[in-house]
């Protein structure tokens, strides 16, 4: 350590079996400029309170796995440099928009049923068929979707957005936006199947397009651009059925 | 499950978006500073007669209904969700009938001003 400088990180903690609410504790740490969030959670999980719980892997804004609420924003935590705020205090949240588990683990469950249903895998017909070789694809073809294929899964665009706070049914940026991404790709053959998910209910017309997903996105997808050209997709088939009879494939 | 009907509405909005975002500040423009542009109210009159005149002709009206009845729906549909985010989620369907009943009563209304011009 090469300085005894010093910052509060005051973290949420809620043990279900112990505590009967959540509460906030106070740690300081030391302050170091090149030390992220992430580095003065491990510090005090190291040093300090072994109980202390949250979830991270990679350090390297890829895995996904360690965003939480900093100061009211969703981040990486392993993106958010001590240096930002010094030498005010630090307060980190689980993730809002999700029920807690433990400390700063969030539940999972939701967001993986939603992800799930929107079928995030290329379908088609003769997937074990490659006598024809490579299903090829051209660069305007993949800049059709490049950019929402980045998603990390890491769930900030959630707790970024009002709207997946209140509605269940909405599928939320992320699942949609991954919904869109194979809709977009030329070898996939499934968005009939994905828009009968996504076009129910509030799936994806809750999204009145507040646009904050696409401002806290740590990998610069745009959420929210891929939900409103999902529901112009969803327009378009509306109309259709007007103009083309049921099953005529258009 | 069967797709929802909010396609209709959603693409009614996403139209009446677009006309609002074009034409709404362009008529502001036109009406409110370059008619009147320059401090000569004479000028200002036999330029504002003419204005009324373009938009007598009747596909001008026709046009002008069709950018204010989107617009008027688009204006609905937001005032519609903005009262389900604020808590009337539940009456989604119910508040169709005052937001877009309401648009409708401000289409007829600007074709029967349109009309009379």
């Amino acid at each position: 350590m090469s300085t005894e400088l010093t910052m509060t990180l005051e973290v949420f903690r809620y043990h279900p079996e112990t505590d009967s609410e959540p509460r906030f504790q106070a740690y300081e740490v030391p302050y170091d400029e090149d030390w992220v969030v992430l580095d003065a959670l491990n510090w005090i999980k190291d040093h300090v309170d072994g109980s202390l719980t949250h979830r991270w892997s990679c350090r390297m804004g890829v895995c996904g796995s360690c965003g939480m609420m900093v100061n009211g924003d969703p981040k990486l935590t392993c993106a958010v440099f001590l240096k930002d705020y010094y030498p005010r205090p630090i307060k980190v949240e689980p993730l809002v928009n999700f029920p807690v588990e433990r400390d700063l683990v969030v539940s999972l469950d939701g967001f993986m049923d939603k992800l799930e249903a929107v079928k995030p895998y290329i379908i088609r017909g003769d997937v074990n068929d490659t006598s024809g070789g490579e299903y090829l694809q051209s660069p305007a073809e993949l800049a059709q979707y490049k950019q929402y294929s980045m998603c990390i899964n890491c769930m900030l665009c959630y707790a970024a957005c009002p709207v997946a706070g209140h509605e269940d049914e909405f599928l939320g940026p992320a699942a949609l936006a991954l919904g869109h991404r194979y809709n977009k790709d030329s070898r996939d053959q499934g968005q009939a199947e994905r828009l009968d998910v996504m076009l129910v209910g509030e799936a994806i017309w809750g999204c009145t397009f507040v646009g904050e997903c696409t401002v806290v996105c740590p990998k610069h997808v745009d959420p929210a651009g891929a939900i409103q050209q999902a529901k112009a997709v969803g327009a378009q088939e509306f109309f259709k059925r007007f103009v083309a009879p049921k099953g005529a494939g258009v | 499950m069967k797709r929802s009907d909010e396609a209709f509405w959603w693409a009614l909005f996403s139209a009446g978006g677009v006309m609002a975002a074009l034409f709404v500040p362009a008529f502001v423009l036109v009406t409110g500073f370059l008619l009147p542009a320059g401090g000569d109210a004479a000028v200002a009159a036999e330029r504002t007669a003419r204005f009324a005149a373009a938009v007598g002709w009747w596909p001008v009206k026709l046009a002008l209904l069709g950018v204010l009845a989107l617009s008027f729906v688009h204006c609905g549909h937001r005032i519609r969700h903005t009262l389900m985010d604020l808590g009337l989620r539940r009456f989604s369907g119910l508040l169709k009938v005052p937001c877009y009943g309401g648009a409708l009563a401000a289409t007829v209304w600007a074709a029967m001003l349109l009309w009379r011009i």
